[in-house]
């Protein structure tokens, strides 16, 4: 899906270097990389806390609790989908 | 100093009030929204001195419903909340072996409950727009314990360690988290101690006497400046020296 010129896993990535402030690029971050847990981006949770904040502001996309969390911040491609739910909607 | 948006919870007391005027002081550009409940007259005073500078907005601290009315409306407003001082509070003094269960529902919803649903309502604010300060104003009785205020004290000291539990969360997001324990200070909660209870406090107290309401909200200004920028988790004591 496409936005403004960037499609939608770029604008996640991007939204995801910024409002975590990482040191990496958008584009170090490949769609199936696991945010959390061994192997993964090293995300916590007060990172979980600042993505659900970021989704909701910038797309409208509520997460109503950790469970919740836990399925849609599995990886770049899982936000999209929720994203692209919310959209359609 | 740029413009903050401010809200302050039992606002129609003589501390809320006085916290208020003092955010209302520092800068002619700050807004404060004046959380009152079941009175607001006091408060209302406060609209006529700072005209288009405050605003009473009815919240039932206990009710995470209301929470979220009154932050939405503030967002609504201003697109920011910057401090929210948690005033908002009750006694209801006895001992524990007769305390009906509401006193103790009622004050731990009051004192201690509050403050979480505050809390979880301003965040998502002050997360997306990268800072903000909560200021809690717990109690000496919190240290202190004192014999007829299980319930208040289990409440206050509730208070102290939510405030450096989430301080801890919300470090790293520019989001300071302090509390301020006022010891006997002169408002309406003193009303009702009679001269010889007054005189038996106040020889309790090194300083020789009660504090003022402006005495504390110095402490609040002072947690919500930007001086403060690295003081989280804090507990201030504004007493006079008794603990």
């Amino acid at each position: 899906m496409e936005t403004n010129g960037h499609s939608l896993k770029e604008q996640i990535k991007n939204m995801m270097v910024e409002n975590l402030m990482l040191k990496i690029t958008a584009a170090d971050i490949t769609d199936e990389l696991p945010l959390f847990g061994p192997g993964g981006l090293g995300l916590d949770s007060v990172d979980a806390l600042q993505l659900v904040v970021a989704l909701d502001k910038n797309f409208g996309v509520k997460i109503r609790d950790p469970q919740a969390a836990r399925e849609v911040l599995r990886n770049v491609t899982t936000i999209v989908q929720a994203v692209e739910q919310k959209l359609a909607a | 100093m740029s413009a903050r948006v401010i809200l302050v919870t039992g606002a129609n007391g003589g501390l809320g009030r006085a916290i208020a005027r003092i955010f209302l002081q520092e800068s002619v550009q700050n807004f404060v929204w004046l959380g009152v409940h079941t009175r607001q007259d006091q408060a209302r005073k406060l609209l006529g001195e700072f005209p288009e500078r405050c605003q009473c907005v009815e919240l039932d601290v206990t009710q995470a419903a209301t929470w979220q009315r009154t932050v939405d409306r503030i967002l609504k407003a201003h697109d920011r909340l910057d401090v929210l001082v948690n005033n908002a509070g009750r006694h209801a003094d006895g001992l524990l072996a007769t305390m009906p269960a509401q006193a103790w529902d009622e004050v731990l919803a009051a004192n201690l409950h509050s403050a979480f649903h505050g809390c979880q309502a301003v965040l998502p604010a002050m997360i997306s727009q990268r800072g903000g300060r909560i200021i809690n104003i717990a109690s000496l009785s919190a240290l202190l314990a004192p014999p007829g205020q299980t319930n208040y004290a289990a409440a206050k000291a509730g208070l102290v360690a939510l405030t450096q539990s989430l301080a801890k969360e919300v470090a790293r997001l520019n989001i300071t988290v302090n509390a301020v324990c006022p010891g006997f200070i002169e408002t309406e909660a003193l009303g009702g101690m009679s001269i010889e209870e007054r005189q038996a406090a106040q020889a309790k107290v090194p300083m020789r006497r009660f504090g003022r309401p402006e005495e504390v909200a110095a402490a609040v200004r002072f947690l919500a400046c930007s001086e403060a920028s690295y003081i989280t988790g804090s507990v201030l004591k504004v007493d006079g020296g008794v603990l």
